[in-house]
């Protein structure tokens, strides 16, 4: 019982990578939601296939192959992109125009145009997915738009009234009921497939990095995901569902009307995805369900149906912005932790409960407040003594890209700042820095707020271009690299404000930074997932942190110094050859500073460590060199006795 | 683990007591910012809030002024302040300086310090004739010539003294002052301190938050010092 | 003249996209939505007045004042229910995306209560001013276009008294510029939220009702109309209500000017176009950069 709950709500949840659950190792990756996909469908065309509920249900799995591709493209990784009526309406008068037009029969005909819409939606797709956010949005806003406009007045397309087709989606003749049966089984398993190809895709390492270029691109590169192949590779994906839509629509309904590619199919496409959950792609299968069946309905919901879906998307997305299957997973995970608890006791549900279960966190604030910080959240031996930290299991952690770093590193210089100036909008930030820094050791850089430190960071280690100089590393002038190529050189930073990836693990965000799939293209990840490989690197690193009993702990639901913590082990697990630490020290205590301090000598063994830091005592106890910005000048450059001594540093920082 | 608040060393003569923190605890989401402050500032102090960053100096502000929920007890000349009302804590005289200014920068100079008085009044008039806005503005001759500049064009220091001007258009009788002189200049943060010590020795109750204690100490005669979140006098 | 005439046809409709995108990213500014549901509230208002004034008998005067009256209120009731849950509740909901979709919802909803109400024919509010076209010269200007000017330039001279010469104006300036020293003040951002939400609602209706002579409208005309107000609001990076105002008008003359030199057919097809390249040429330039969020 509890197996079979354990696997539904990974299906219904969008995160199937939620806790390392023992059911996860026994069902293939996606392979229940196929299945319930494959065995509903058939059971539904086989009993239901002549009659009007089945002919329905056929016409919404058509929609449901967009959706479950728009789960991926816009929910999971939130590339809002409106171009899918377009290449469903690409796919539908496709095969409409070969089917008529030249005698191609509608299978091997939407093989074309399916191959054919990847063709355009590559070329489109390079042009468009350098925009972001809301540029992306818009822009391809355009598009449906465009065509709308460009079909009704093509006489060659049917204009407004539409295009016939001869043939149907199943190959040959025969009686009307083989064809009517046939062309639905053909659906249903499109449908399938494409389910599976999308739960592989979100379940795997590369689903992970989606999941982040969806919370944050800027954050997702600088964790080394290239962000624009996966923009691509997205649009892509959606507009190939998109035109498989289409073509499924064409071939069972064998009449392709102009309003398939009217503005209003993508609004009923979007409204089918958010009902549904927009993460999930089973949710969003689910979604396309339910609107064509009130559709269908033949009664005062389908009179008034756009009364029904407003009043319908409005309640659900207030229940829950994840859609119903954001309701169902919670409903599931509740049943789950009732009857483990009947079962086998607290034990089972707090191993069990999945990080999805963000409610259980959002209820807590109330509870929390006005306790004392040493019992904060359910593990509540985590407050203050967590930051135990063993210094011994730290010289396992880097391994991989360090060892090319170290020998012989003292000498030569790892990375050299040359006369950088930064300027925004006239206000100088950053006056003729330069600096450089050797292979290991601990350095540290200071300054009153404001004096350009966190800009030096951002300059170094994200694609902030300097307004002049150079920024060379391990040789390499990476002045002007992209955020996620100076991710693979080696350098990882953390940040001052936590950035980290919310609804997620704790062991999910440290593996962000493990994953070997930068490479790679989404397209192998159908075949296998490199995502245990992540995790379990992942794993070692906390392990090494001594935070191993914090993995499956989502994130949010921790205190700050430990979301701290967690940021750091994020830095450290790649094994970076440079690690830039923004304020690591800022609200912990003064015993977690000393193990903080410990933690960064040995690190300094055997990677160059720079640290932006506020706590004067701690930066003059571990740091052999130590930098003075001051409005964007550097002030002082020496070592802790000269810094202890030097009036500049008094008189900028102590104040005496 | 609760700071303990000792008397005000300096204060032989019972003054009022301009406001009382008691067990004060902000959270953002499930991020404990402030836990168990506990400090009481008598009208007339100069009182300095000092300690390292991200060690929930502005959080106390933020969450005596209103800006976000709390838990505990906050008093404001001896009546318990609303949870979360900005507008009542500014009606009983206490206003917030937030850190980094937080202006309206395509609004002008004069109109920043203008909405000052939107605490207690609603009416343009009124605002322009009270004496709280002409002191607000009388106090910064530097001001005059960009009154009606965008105060985003106006250079940080120049910002810094918007934002405290308009603090004072409020007519608050405890002004609190986060991070006054971030990312300034040494002369300049000089400049906002004398005009900070003019408004104490004009009469109204200063709260300082300042990372560095030296400029603070100067002209505070009490400082609580937050550490972790917890908050105590030293 | 052709071109005059075009230009004051391009004018016409650009300023009713102006004033459109005018109350998108006022609201956006205060509230952090994106409002799809204005076309809608001008739809309501024009066959709502149709709908009193023609089939009900009521006098003119009456079927206006009745119909501002009700899309207020449900303007109103709609902020105090969903919104408040949504914005206000212990779980606020962030993110632009699930935020506009509740607008969305919003929209379908009254498409559909329109449907039911006023049924699927093309109906316009009566002509508040009617009478032959005025000439000057070879120029041809329209009553019913002139009203709508007119219309734009009182309530657009209006809104900017406000903001100009009222304290709460500039509250409302202030809000949208930057909402956490908005409330440092004691400025109620959700007060604002509330007061523009209706405002936007009832000139939305009241342009509606000048504007459908000219169109004519059918329940589903709002998604239209909206989507162009929408548009010109994200030439502005929809928090700049200046820029969605030229941005509004700009639209509006290139529409009338592809139509009338470049084709009739395809003149929307290609002003899309022109729109998308822009986007994807200038995004930062246009404001869009700033503006990009989950």
């Amino acid at each position: 019982m509890n197996q079979f709950l354990a696997a539904s709500s990974r299906a219904f949840q969008w995160s199937s990578a939620v806790a390392s659950s023992r059911a996860a190792r026994r069902a293939p990756r996606g392979g229940i939601p196929t299945v319930i996909v494959l065995v509903a469908g058939a059971i539904i065309v086989l009993n239901y296939g002549l009659l009007y509920t089945g002919s329905v249900f056929v016409l919404s799995a058509c929609y449901a192959i967009v959706t479950a591709g728009m789960a991926v493209q816009i929910g999971f990784s939130q590339q809002i992109a409106f171009s899918q009526s377009v290449f469903f309406g690409v796919g539908a008068y496709g095969v409409a125009m070969l089917n008529t037009h030249y005698n191609i029969s509608v299978l091997p005909a939407g093989v074309i145009m399916v191959v054919a819409a990847g063709l355009v939606a590559l070329l489109l797709g390079s042009v468009v997915t350098r925009a972001s956010g809301l540029a992306l949005a818009v822009a391809t806003l355009m598009l449906p738009l465009i065509a709308v406009g460009y079909v009704s007045g093509t006489g060659f397309l049917g204009g407004p009234v539409g295009a016939p087709l001869n043939g149907t989606l199943w190959p040959g003749s025969g009686s009307t009921t083989l064809i009517a049966l046939g062309g639905g089984l053909i659906v249903v398993v499109l449908l399938a497939a494409v389910v599976f190809i999308a739960s592989r895709i979100l379940s795997s390492d590369i689903g992970l990095e989606l999941f982040v270029l969806g919370v944050d691109e800027r954050t997702a590169a600088s964790l080394g995901v290239r962000t624009p192949r996966r923009k691509l590779e997205l649009f892509v994906l959606g507009c190939v569902c998109a035109a498989l839509g289409g073509v499924a629509y064409a071939g069972t309904q064998q009449f392709v009307p102009e309003t398939v590619i009217d503005p209003t199919t993508e609004l009923a496409l979007l409204i089918m995805l958010f009902i549904g959950g927009r993460r999930s792609v089973i949710g969003a299968v689910i979604g396309a369900l339910v609107i064509q069946y009130l559709q269908g309905a033949s009664n005062w919901v389908s009179v008034n149906i756009l009364i029904v879906e407003g009043l319908l998307l409005t309640v659900v997305l207030l229940v829950d912005p994840e859609g119903l299957s954001g309701i169902v997973a919670t409903g599931i995970a509740w049943l789950r932790g009732k009857s483990a608890l009947a079962v086998a006791g607290a034990e089972l549900a707090a191993a069990g409960t999945p990080a999805g279960t963000a409610d259980a966190g959002r209820e807590a604030p109330d509870e929390l407040a006005g306790l004392p910080l040493s019992s904060v959240g359910p593990a509540g031996a985590l407050a203050d003594g967590t930051l135990g930290i063993s210094a011994v299991g730290i010289s396992a952690v880097g391994d991989g890209r360090q060892a090319e770093g170290t020998a012989g590193a003292r000498d030569t210089a790892l990375l050299e700042v040359r006369g950088v100036f930064k300027e925004y909008g006239g206000l100088s930030v950053l006056h003729d820095v330069s600096l450089a820094l050797p292979g290991r050791g601990l350095f540290a850089l200071c300054g009153p707020n404001g004096a350009g430190k966190t800009t030096l960071l951002n300059v170094i280690g994200v694609s902030v271009a300097p307004s002049s100089g150079e920024i060379v590393f391990a040789g390499a002038d990476i002045t002007r690299r992209a955020p996620h190529e100076r991710f693979y050189l080696g350098i990882s930073r953390t940040f001052q404000a936590v950035h980290l990836i919310k609804g997620r693990t704790v062991l999910d965000n440290v593996a962000v930074a493990c994953l070997a799939s930068h490479t790679a293209s989404i397209v192998t990840r159908i075949g296998r997932s490199r995502l245990d490989a992540a995790r379990a690197k992942a794993a070692r690193t906390l392990a090494d942190l001594d935070m191993a009993h914090l993995a499956d702990r989502e994130v949010s639901s921790l205190t700050l110094e430990m979301q701290r913590m967690v940021e750091l082990a994020r830095a450290l697990a790649p094994g970076p050859r440079l690690l830039l630490l923004d304020e690591p020290a800022s609200g912990l205590s003064e015993e977690q500073r000393q193990r903080l301090a410990t933690l960064l000598a040995t690190l300094a063994e055997r990677t160059c460590v720079l640290l932006v830091e506020h706590d004067l005592a701690l930066v003059a106890q571990v740091s052999e060199r130590i930098f003075v910005l001051s409005g964007g000048h550097l002030v002082f450059d020496g070592g802790p006795a000269d810094f202890r001594a030097s009036p500049v540093v008094n008189s900028l920082l102590v104040g005496s | 683990m609760t700071g303990d608040e000792t008397a005000a060393p300096t204060a032989p003569a019972p003054a009022a007591a301009a406001l009382t923190v008691r067990n004060l605890s902000v959270t953002y989401g499930n991020v404990v910012a402030v836990h168990g402050a506990t400090f009481t500032v008598t009208e007339g102090d100069a009182c300095a809030i000092t300690g390292p960053n991200g060690n929930g100096k502005s959080s106390i502000l933020m969450g005596v002024t209103g800006m976000v929920r709390r838990h505990g007890e906050v008093t404001i000349f001896g009546t318990p302040a609303r949870n979360g009302d900005v507008r009542w804590a500014a009606r009983h005289g206490l206003t917030l300086v937030p850190e980094r200014r937080q202006l309206y920068p395509d609004l002008t100079t004069a109109d920043n310090i203008l909405l000052g008085c939107y605490t207690w009044t609603r009416s343009i008039g009124k605002a322009r004739r009270s004496d709280s806005y002409t002191r607000a503005v009388d106090l910064f001759p530097e001001l005059k010539p960009h009154l009606k500049q965008a105060a985003g064009t106006l250079s940080g220091g120049q910002q810094q003294m918007v934002a405290i001007a308009r603090g004072l258009a409020a007519a608050p009788k405890i002004l609190a002052v986060d991070e006054p002189c971030l990312g300034l200049a040494e002369a300049i943060a000089k400049r906002v301190y004398d005009v900070l010590a003019q408004i104490h020795a004009d009469g109204t109750t200063l709260i300082v938050v300042e990372e560095a204690p030296r400029r603070a100490l100067a002209l505070c005669n009490r400082r609580v010092e937050v550490r972790n979140g917890m908050a105590g006098a030293a | 003249m052709k071109f005059g005439n075009l230009l004051i046809a391009g004018i016409t409709t650009g300023s009713i996209y102006a004033m459109f995108a005018v109350c998108v990213s006022v609201w956006y500014r205060v509230s952090n939505i994106l409002n799809l549901a204005v076309g809608d509230f001008a739809m309501v208002g024009a066959l709502g007045v149709d709908n009193l004034y023609r089939v009900k008998g009521l006098p003119l005067p009456v079927a206006v004042v009745t119909t501002l009256v009700v899309v207020a209120v449900f303007a109103y009731v709609y902020d105090q229910v969903v919104l408040r849950i949504a914005q206000d509740g212990r779980r606020p909901i962030e993110g632009i995306v699930v935020t506009f979709f509740f607008t969305f919802a919003l929209s379908f909803f009254i498409d559909g209560a329109a449907k039911v109400l006023f049924g699927t024919d093309v109906h316009a509010a009566p002509t508040l001013w009617s009478g032959p076209a005025l000439t000057l010269g070879s120029l041809n200007f329209e009553r019913a276009g002139l009203l709508v000017l007119a219309c734009a330039i009182i309530i657009g001279g209006a809104f900017w008294l406000y903001i100009r010469f009222t304290l709460g104006g500039k509250a409302l300036e202030a809000s949208g510029e930057n909402s956490t020293g908005a409330r440092i003040v004691g400025i109620d951002t959700r007060q604002y939220r509330r007061l523009i939400f209706v405002g936007t609602a009832v000139i939305a209706a009241v342009f509606g009702i000048v504007e459908s002579p000219i169109t004519g409208f059918t329940y589903l005309s709002g998604a239209t109309i909206s989507l162009t107000g929408f548009l010109a609001a994200a030439y502005g990076g929809f928090r700049k209500p200046g820029r969605a105002l030229v941005a509004g008008l700009f639209i509006g003359v290139l529409e009338a000017m592809l139509g009338g030199y470049v084709s009739t057919q395809y003149g929307d097809t290609v002003l899309y176009a022109i729109l998308a390249a822009a986007i994807l040429a200038w995004p930062r330039a246009l404001g869009f950069e700033s503006a990009v969020s989950g």
